[in-house]
């Protein structure tokens, strides 16, 4: 018997008690409807702990701290500290070349920061605009800046290999370099000392920084701070390109990033003039190590942490979050479960049905020479129509709900709208929608194709398993049954 | 010539409660090919039994039955299936067409389990519907048939794939004497034209009358088993059909029966 027929057969039969049908149907719609859109509804919650999690630092970006400098970082997350008591291993050049041949690491760099320098960067007539101190000086591998994720509006990377004048360091500037700096010729105390970014006139125009850092030219002076006995080196500062806005590493906005050897070279060179000794092989307090991909963070973050150091990654916090997620889902799911469940029972106990109807029909057709297997795939067939039709039924469903609950806030509004407009007071307070879920985007569900392919299946499963035993029962009907006479 | 069906000392015994009913007892029958035979008797006589054994639609208690050189009583369910697609045909007391089907599809049920395209057994199904005079009727349900059509379809159904053998159990029984003796007429005619073997159950002596051979059971035992003489089984034809011959050209049998 052909596979067609027996589809055709089915279908007929099907057909033949559409109110029963479309009954059984029904379950299985509100149970796939019901499990659809609880996975939903954690697939976009999940998404928006992502996004937020993405806006906070890059997933996957791993951040390495030195043996001492271990510190709490509170930026919504975990430090994961080594709870091994072996001294931690020596965070320098050579552990970063290690960590650059681990597997899934695109590139690891040091973050040298230039707060134990002393001097200012200035610029324009007489040194007019300075910056407080060298805070916002960073020193980088030139080679890991592209690999790291970072991306320029303007320019070139630095590059190690390039060659300048003694006294000029290429830099890389962000887009609110220029805001660093402050006229000194107002007092501390006076608002018109300081520019900041958004700031406007009276008129309402945006203020642009004192210091163009693309245009103007821009001196470094090392000093030793000593006011009786002032000793100062400076070098002049040539922008090469520009960072773009990157709001997760907020270094990148406002900093002057040099690369890591010429930083040294100033680290060596105030040391000179505190008369202070450099150690060129000291250690690193932060160093940042690039993972290829998300799934990979935490294997790289193991190993890392096997040397005794302190990591931070915000996989560690994306892992929680997810767990909080997957144990929602998992409550949903199951209630979602159940009702699925019961349809199962549903499409079972219709085919029963149905079989006792058909005793006779089934024995003709064995005395007519239908095979027990055909018998028994057209009532699989039968059962599993069932199950897909409700699935597909199902997933259009939740594909409305879904529009719903990531439209609720506009259907409230306009709900509103009709009462007040009809003279009734209301006051809809669904802020607590908000909470957790949602992000800007503003979706509560999210539904991806694989989602409907995979309730398909499952619903037209759910209908085939629930149709075995009655089809078994179809089969052990008698021939005889054929010539019974009633 | 090796008779076609054969059976080898069927007994068949059935439990009814604590009591064992021997509805068989030792039968031992044998049919040639080609023959149209009925088995007659009294209602519990055993005679429908032994059609079920010969059909294969039960197993015997013990002893053998053989269709051509299959031992149809040894069969598995697969097996048994696959013997009905290719050599076995059935026609009905209660005609037992499926109600959703129209009757050429009915027609094409044993062909569709045989694996036929629906085109082709479609096809071969109105030409046997024509066959039988039921041309107009392709596309109609079995409701909207007089019970005389829905016979004469399952006749057709039985015939579509030209089976080595056709089984009826009490196919008049349902129906009035006249298109009793036009479906028996039918189902002489078109086995003699295609030399298929035909076992027909009934206990109207003057249908079994027709018959090549007789086989009456009593109490589960062949009481006789006769091979009728050609001159007494023409004249039996003839008087039969004597009352209906004016009815039976296919085309007006169909008309009046509508």
């Amino acid at each position: 018997m052909k596979i067609s027929d027996q589809v055709a057969l089915a279908a007929k039969n099907l057909s033949r008690r559409k109110g029963r049908t479309a009954l059984t149907v029904i379950g299985v719609v509100v149970g796939t409807c019901a499990v659809i859109v609880m996975i939903s509804l954690g697939i976009a919650q999940n998404k928006a702990y992502d996004e937020m999690l993405q806006s906070w630092g890059d997933l996957t970006q791993i951040q390495v701290y030195g043996g001492n400098m271990g510190m709490a970082v509170s930026i919504g997350g975990v430090t994961t500290s080594s709870s091994s008591s072996e001294q931690p291993a020596k965070l320098d050049d050579a552990l970063i070349k290690v960590f650059r041949s681990m597997d899934h690491v695109v590139a690891a760099t040091p973050y040298y920061e230039g707060y134990n320098l002393q001097g200012r960067v200035s610029a324009g007539m007489n040194e007019r605009y300075q910056t407080s101190g060298l805070y916002n000086l960073y020193g980088i591998d030139p080679a890991a800046m592209e690999p790291m994720g970072f991306t320029l509006t303007d320019g070139t990377w630095l590059s190690d290999s390039a060659t300048y004048p003694k006294d000029t360091l290429p830099v890389l500037v962000g887009p609110y370099t220029g805001y660093n700096f402050e006229d000194t010729r107002r007092s501390p105390s006076s608002s018109k000392r300081y520019r900041f970014q958004g700031m406007t006139d009276a008129n309402g125009n945006e203020l642009p920084p004192f210091v163009d850092v693309n245009k103007d030219d821009m001196t470094l002076t090392l000093s030793n701070g000593d006011a009786d006995n002032p000793k100062e080196m400076t070098w002049k500062l040539q922008v090469v390109g520009t960072m773009a806005m990157d709001e997760k590493n907020y270094w990148t906005q406002g900093g002057i990033v040099l690369r890591l050897k010429d930083m040294k070279m100033l680290m060596k060179e105030s040391a000179d003039l505190l008369n202070t000794k450099y150690d060129d092989n000291a250690e690193y307090q932060n160093v940042y190590v690039k993972v290829d991909e998300i799934e990979n963070v935490d294997a790289v973050n193991e190993a890392i942490k096997e040397y005794g150091l302190s990591t931070y990654s915000m996989s560690d916090t994306r892992k929680e979050m997810q767990k909080q997620v997957a144990r929602n889902q998992m409550m949903l799911g199951g209630l979602a479960a159940i009702s699925l469940f019961v349809a199962a029972l549903n499409i079972a106990n219709t085919m029963t049905m149905a079989i006792y109807e058909r005793t006779r029909e089934i024995g003709v057709m064995k005395v007519l020479g239908c095979e027990l297997k055909n018998i028994r795939q057209m009532f699989l067939i039968e059962s599993g129509f069932i199950g897909f039709i409700g699935g597909v039924a199902g997933a259009l469903l939740s594909w409305l709900v879904s529009l719903v609950l990531n439209n609720l806030m506009l259907l409230a509004g306009l709900l509103m709208g009709l009462l007040q407009s009809l003279g009734i007071q209301a006051n809809l307070d669904l802020s607590f929608l908000m909470n957790g879920g949602m992000t800007s985007s503003g979706t509560m569900s999210e539904i991806p194709p694989w989602l409907i392919l995979a309730a398909l299946a499952f619903a037209t499963g759910i209908g085939i398993l629930s149709g075995i035993a009655p089809a078994n029962r179809a089969v052990k009907i008698s021939a005889l049954e054929a010539i019974r006479h009633e | 010539m090796a008779p076609i069906i054969r059976t080898e000392k069927l007994r068949k015994v059935y439990a009814v409660g604590k009591e064992r009913v021997v509805a068989l007892n030792d039968v031992d029958i044998a049919i040639e090919k080609g023959e149209f035979c009925c088995i007659v008797g009294q209602s519990g006589s055993g005679k429908s039994t032994l059609l079920n054994q010969l059909a294969g639609l039960e197993k015997p208690t013990r002893g053998k039955v053989f269709i051509g050189q299959h031992e149809i009583s040894g069969m598995d369910e697969t097996q048994l299936a696959h013997f009905r697609q290719a050599h076995l045909g059935f026609i009905f007391q209660s005609y037992n067409l499926l109600p959703s089907m129209t009757a050429a599809e009915n027609v094409a049920l044993p062909l569709m389990f045989k694996g036929v395209p629906a085109k082709q057994r479609l096809a071969l199904a109105r030409k046997e519907l024509k066959n039988m005079g039921l041309g107009g009727r392709a596309n109609h349900l079995p409701t909207e048939m007089s019970g005389g059509q829905q016979q004469r379809v399952g006749i057709a159904r039985a015939f579509v794939g030209r089976p080595k053998v056709i089984f009826a159990d009490e196919p008049t029984g349902n129906l009035d004497s006249v298109t009793s003796k036009q479906v028996l007429y039918r189902m002489l005619e078109l086995s003699k034209q295609e030399s298929i073997t035909f076992v027909m159950v009934t206990h109207e002596p003057s249908l079994a009358a027709c018959a090549d051979r007789i086989i009456t059971i009593l109490d589960g035992r062949v009481q006789s088993n006769i091979l009728q003489p050609e001159a007494e089984k023409e004249a039996n034809r003839k008087a039969l059909f004597a009352s209906i011959e004016g009815n039976l050209e296919i085309g007006g049998a169909a008309a009046r029966a509508s």
